[in-house]
């Protein structure tokens, strides 16, 4: 053996171990908290990934947990890139919206997701198993975590019960940035709602069209955040889109009563009562709010479209 | 008069439900075959996601509009495989802050899936190469 060859292993191994140890300890705002005992989904189901497909498989096991009716060769149409062999977050989100499911991104902290695992709800994660300059990136399922045997355990791949030393699986999170979500049901609220977080996720859910669930998701809100004006505004406009002007009418006066000065609720108050047919009394409330001094040019701009629209509307039924 | 006074009522208030339920047909229509246009959005009438954007400062300037950055993105879907008759459901439940976000960078994003990088792979190969003393790749001229 030569000099050089005996030389080789010794650096190798220093190699590995400089690789393993650079990748530091994860700060401790995203660990497990202060939780005494074990916390777990004993019924989330598993699906074994097929090849490239654990991003379909780990959305398969959120959404048949939450009572959706899928498959996974559904699901593998809905997300799986083929040419990245592997699927993209915001598809993971956007197929969640496909079943009137909320995606609901958490915190980036084992004990967000461990609040999740309280109410009952399985969380799916986005890991890089790799490193940063290799990555292997991988989506499982968190159905348990255990802080006595310092472990997390999850829904992966092939494993249905794969248990990762909770430090491990800090720093595989870590790399893919502490991603995860839950699937909301839509009359569900997050362990530990953010509250504009959750607002965009409903919002987000009534721009694509999926208005009985962002409804629900609305009511939900407004129950818990009952004095803020988002959840009713949301409520009204979802109303009125599927064709309830009188609710809508009730949810825009409940947002004004709130705030007086919340334009948009005004704007579509004389929009809804114009449309039933209240011409008149549609126009007063926009004259109103144009006669008040502290509107912006953009509101203003917007509420005398809105006049004009009125206007034109009447004059061609007439 | 009476009697036109009352048909002309009559006629606004269907057509009033006509317009209605067109604009819940539509969005469900634009759901199954559009882009995924499928906000009933009405001039004149302010969306939630418009306030919610406000309220929470994240209105960003869509760098294209909305139906080209659609339209964009569907290709990069169908040039990376996805089944032409699939790209515009997947698309329908993108918002367009999302749609935007994705413009031009389908294939920057990560894309969870196990795969390995062949260049990563290549890497590490040479690396050892190098390591071992057969390549002299990493030295500079």
């Amino acid at each position: 053996m030569t000099a050089a060859a005996v030389a080789f292993w010794p650096r190798l191994l220093a190699l590995v171990a400089a690789s393993t140890v650079t990748a530091c300890a994860v700060s401790p705002q995203h660990g497990v908290g202060d939780l005494a005992s074990a916390v777990q989904v004993p019924a989330t189901p598993f699906y074994p990934q097929e090849r490239f497909q654990c991003g379909p498989a780990a959305l398969m096991t959120v959404l048949d947990y939450s009572g959706v009716d899928t498959s996974l060769d559904e699901l593998v149409e809905r997300v799986y890139l083929p040419a990245r062999q592997g699927s993209l977050q915001a598809e993971l989100i956007a197929a969640t919206r496909a079943y009137e499911r909320v995606p609901y991104v958490l915190d980036a902290s084992l004990a967000a997701i461990v609040a999740e695992l309280q109410q009952q709800r399985p969380v799916l994660v986005l890991q890089n198993l790799g490193t940063s300059w290799f990555p292997r990136w991988h989506y499982a399922v968190v159905y348990a975590v255990d802080p006595v045997e310092k472990v997390v355990r999850l829904r992966s791949g092939l494993d249905k019960e794969r248990e990762t030393p909770i430090p491990v699986f800090l720093k595989t999170w870590q790399r893919a940035g502490f991603w995860s979500m839950t699937a909301l049901a839509p009359d569900q609220l997050p362990a530990n709602p953010d509250r504009e977080r959750y607002f965009s996720a409903i919002a987000a859910l009534e721009e694509t069209g999926h208005l009985q669930a962002a409804q629900l998701g609305w009511q939900a809100a407004a129950q818990h955040w009952p004095d803020t004006t988002t959840p009713l505004f949301g409520l009204a406009n979802t109303a009125f889109s599927l064709g309830d002007p009188g609710a809508a009418e009730l949810s825009y006066r409940a947002v004004l009563r709130l705030d007086s000065s919340h334009w948009g609720a005004r704007n579509n108050l004389a929009y809804v009562l114009a449309a039933s047919g209240h011409v008149s009394e549609a126009l007063g409330e926009l004259d109103a709010a144009l006669a008040e001094p502290d509107l912006s040019p953009t509101w203003r701009d917007e509420l005398q479209d809105t006049r004009l629209e009125i206007l034109s509307m009447q004059a061609g039924s007439d | 008069m009476q009697a036109r006074n009352t048909a002309a009522t009559q006629n606004r208030n269907r057509a009033t439900a006509g317009y209605l339920r067109m604009a819940v047909v539509q969005s469900f229509a634009f759901a199954l075959i559009s882009l995924g246009f499928v906000q009933a959005s009405h001039a004149g009438f302010v969306g939630t996601q418009q306030v919610v954007d406000a309220e929470a400062r994240q209105e960003k300037l869509l760098e294209l509009s909305g139906f080209l950055a659609r339209a964009d993105v569907a290709a990069e879907l169908e040039a990376l495989g996805v089944a032409p008759e699939f790209v515009t459901a997947r698309l329908a439940n993108l918002t367009d802050q999302e749609v935007a976000d994705l413009h031009d960078r389908v294939s920057d994003q990560v894309a969870g899936g196990d795969a390995l990088a062949l260049v990563g792979a290549v890497f590490l190969v040479l690396m050892i190469l190098e390591l071992v003393g057969v390549t002299d790749i990493f030295k500079s001229f």
